[in-house]
């Protein structure tokens, strides 16, 4: 792993955030809390193989079991699936509030068990993302901290220990792997802007000018800027469709991605009012390419990617709008993930419950 | 019977089991469970002053049953004690501070007393009109929420797809506000402190709607007072709109003749209209500077830069180069 600069370390997660693999089994795992994102040798034991059909119901109880809460206290950030063991990545946040924990588990594809994946002594590299530096921000939050967190400061004598945290932070929200560099889009508590950052890998020093503003048009009229919500590299990592907030779909070529610049997307669909993006994925369908959208209102959306390549940029702002897609009758699904050429993994919600579903593509 | 109790190891919370016979098999469940199919907690059993303790790799959850089986035997459920804690977090601010807000308000600063427990915002913040009717759909339901990094200061979004005009959320439902009518932002009870406990107090802010805000942030538009030479009396900025407050804490300094940074004492002013910059040295008779990061927004989410949506037929809306701006003053 040293030829990815990882090395023997630890990747102390504040606040779980979203996960996405690398070449050779590499893990990247967001920390919302610290605006880091690690990449972690998670020394996968699952030998290669084909992937059959993976569901497990209740995953949410299971893993609560396993990690001593109920079903209601955790809460999964994402997930992701090994690409050659094709066991199953969860992100998950234990417990609210001063109780929480971040927890990276793996769910074993062929019995369903749990285990905690190691995120000390292991081989690790990060990159901070917040935008640098903090010259202009000089405002932390100070308070007391419980326990030994923080630094001990002397004050006439009397030692006290202080926590400082930033006020800005950045909350990675999707994250993506193409070709020797990490996409990442976030949202900030304090502008609402449309960064997209393009972080090479391995990490260098260099982070000061990685993001770039993406603009979408609306329907010829209106230009605007918006935080992604999600997004998918598709035909070999050369085009990226992105997902916005403000439920614009927007397409854009991966070499038009270049930091410190602007550029302008092509709006290509609109998911409709009162939704929001979750989560992309891309599959082949009698050697096609498509795309599988889950969000918040409807039914998974497929749309194929030879439609987004012949859609013209919308300029009419009426529904159905865009490029032809199918309403699938499948809701509640939260994330999606390349199982296996033929499946896709879906966590879907049903009630109080989630459960890990997979979707044949074939049947999509 | 195996008697099982909460106790201590060393300084770790366990489960201390007494007459365990030797080399017994004990798995752990939350929710009270017996169910050998569901995954048993994970933690380790240690000897203990002749007792077994099962010491859990996570904590206990306060308020949580677990159920104990010991060699394939439903033994006991145990349910953890939840901790009687005082009610004292509280809504202490909540931003914009003005009366009036623009139709096409983006956002909410809400700031609580106490680091907040995560996850529970889009149950127990909304938007309420005049009839006491919730506002359902004006703000934006995200799984993402955006705290500062100690959990106390929180950032809610009205929906901007409904803000954004153009866009199909925009022309079914229109603005998430209403020009001319009354709203209340109410954070309730039910929203828990870090701790699990929940508010003090309900907290309810009424506001007025105007007109929209439109056009870039302009800062040669502001009212500079400025202070006299070889005092500490306060530079005075005014604005001609209300500023988002979140940015006017890290987006304008002051820079002396010697092109450093002034130290000093800022404060935005109420409704985030004015901000104030007392020196900690007295000013010079030289040249300064207002510098204004052009990511300053106001309350429209409009910046120096740019509108946040931008009619393309219209000019005025254009972009303007990128860069800092400045305004010049010179105390006498």
């Amino acid at each position: 792993m040293s030829e990815y600069g990882l090395s023997v370390g630890s990747a102390e997660i504040g606040s779980a955030g979203p996960i996405a693999f690398g070449p050779d089994g590499i893990l990247f795992l967001a920390d919302n809390a610290a605006a880091k994102i690690f990449a972690v040798d998670v020394a996968d034991p699952g030998e290669k193989s084909e992937a059959e059909p993976f569901d497990l119901e209740n995953v949410d109880e299971r893993v609560g079991s396993f990690l001593g809460c109920e079903a209601d206290d955790v809460i999964i950030r994402d997930m992701a699936v090994h690409p050659s063991s094709h066991n199953v990545y969860l992100s998950v946040q234990r417990g609210h509030g001063d109780a929480g924990q971040s927890v990276l588990v793996r769910i074993d594809r062929i019995d369903g068990t749990v285990a905690q994946i190691a995120l000390s002594d292991v081989p690790v590299a990060v990159v901070t993302i917040a935008d640098a530096p903090a010259e202009d921000d000089e405002r932390l939050d100070i308070t007391l901290p419980q326990g030994d967190e923080g630094e001990e400061l002397e004050i006439r004598g009397h030692k006290i220990r202080i926590l400082r945290r930033p006020i800005r932070t950045s909350t990675v929200t999707d994250m993506a792997y193409v070709d020797g560099s990490l996409l990442v889009a976030g949202l900030s508590n304090e502008e609402f802007s449309s960064k997209l950052r393009r972080i090479p890998f391995p990490f260098t020093d260099d982070v000061a000018d990685n993001s770039l503003e993406i603009f979408h048009v609306s329907h010829g009229k209106w230009e605007t800027a918006a935080p992604i919500r999600t997004f998918v590299p598709y035909d070999g990592g050369r085009s990226i469709l992105a997902s916005y907030t403000c439920t614009p779909v927007v397409h854009f070529p991966l070499s038009d991605l270049t930091p410190g610049t602007k550029t302008v997307g092509r709006t290509v669909a609109e998911l409709g009012a009162m939704n929001q993006p979750l989560d992309m994925v891309s599959f082949f369908q009698g050697g096609e390419e498509h795309l599988l959208v889950a969000n918040s209102r409807h039914g998974l959306v497929k749309i194929s990617c030879r439609d987004i390549d012949a859609q013209e940029p919308l300029t009419e702002p009426q529904e159905p709008v865009g490029v032809p897609r199918e309403t699938e009758d499948l809701k509640g699904i939260t994330r999606l993930a390349n199982l296996s050429e033929g499946h896709v993994l879906a966590l879907q919600v049903d009630g109080d419950r989630r459960h890990l579903r997979t979707l044949k593509t074939a049947s999509l | 019977m195996t008697e099982v109790l909460w106790s201590r190891c060393g300084i770790e919370d366990c489960l201390r089991f007494r007459d365990l016979a030797p080399g017994s098999v004990v798995h752990v469940r939350p929710g009270g469970s017996f169910d050998p199919d569901l995954p048993p907690m994970a933690g380790r059993l240690l000897h203990d002053r002749n007792e077994v303790c099962f010491v859990p790799r996570f904590p206990f959850v306060d308020g949580t049953a677990y159920g104990v089986v010991v060699d394939g035997v439903a033994t006991t459920v145990i349910v953890r004690p939840r901790a009687n804690l005082p009610l004292t977090a509280e809504v202490v601010e909540v931003h914009p501070t003005g009366g009036t807000v623009p139709r096409n308000l983006l956002w909410f600063y809400v700031s609580f007393s106490a680091p907040m427990r995560e996850g529970c915002a889009a149950q127990h913040v909304g938007l309420f009109d005049g009839s006491g009717t919730e506002m359902i759909g004006a703000l934006l339901a995200t799984e993402h929420e955006l705290w500062d990094g100690h959990r106390r200061r929180l950032t809610v979004l009205l929906d901007p797809a409904r803000i954004k005009r153009g866009l199909v959320g925009h022309l079914k439902a229109n603005y998430p506000l209403r020009e001319g009518e009354a709203f209340t932002l109410v954070i309730d009870t039910g929203f828990h402190d870090a701790h699990g406990t929940p508010l003090r107090t309900r907290y309810e802010r009424r506001y007025e709607v105007g007109a929209d805000q439109g056009g870039r942030v302009d800062p040669n538009r502001w009212d500079l007072s400025v202070p006299p030479a070889h005092t500490h009396d306060p530079l005075d900025v005014g604005f001609d709109r209300a500023l988002d407050f979140g940015l006017l804490g890290r987006c304008l300094h002051v820079k002396g003749p010697d092109g450093g940074r002034v130290e000093g004492s800022p404060e935005v002013g109420h409704g985030e209209r004015s901000w104030r910059l007392r020196p900690a040295t007295p000013w010079a008779p030289g040249p300064y500077r207002l510098v204004v990061n052009p990511i300053l927004e106001d309350v429209a989410g409009n910046s120096v830069d740019r509108v946040f949506d931008r009619d393309l037929t219209r000019s005025d809306d254009d972009p303007r180069p990128a860069g800092a701006v400045a305004r010049t003053f010179q105390p006498r």
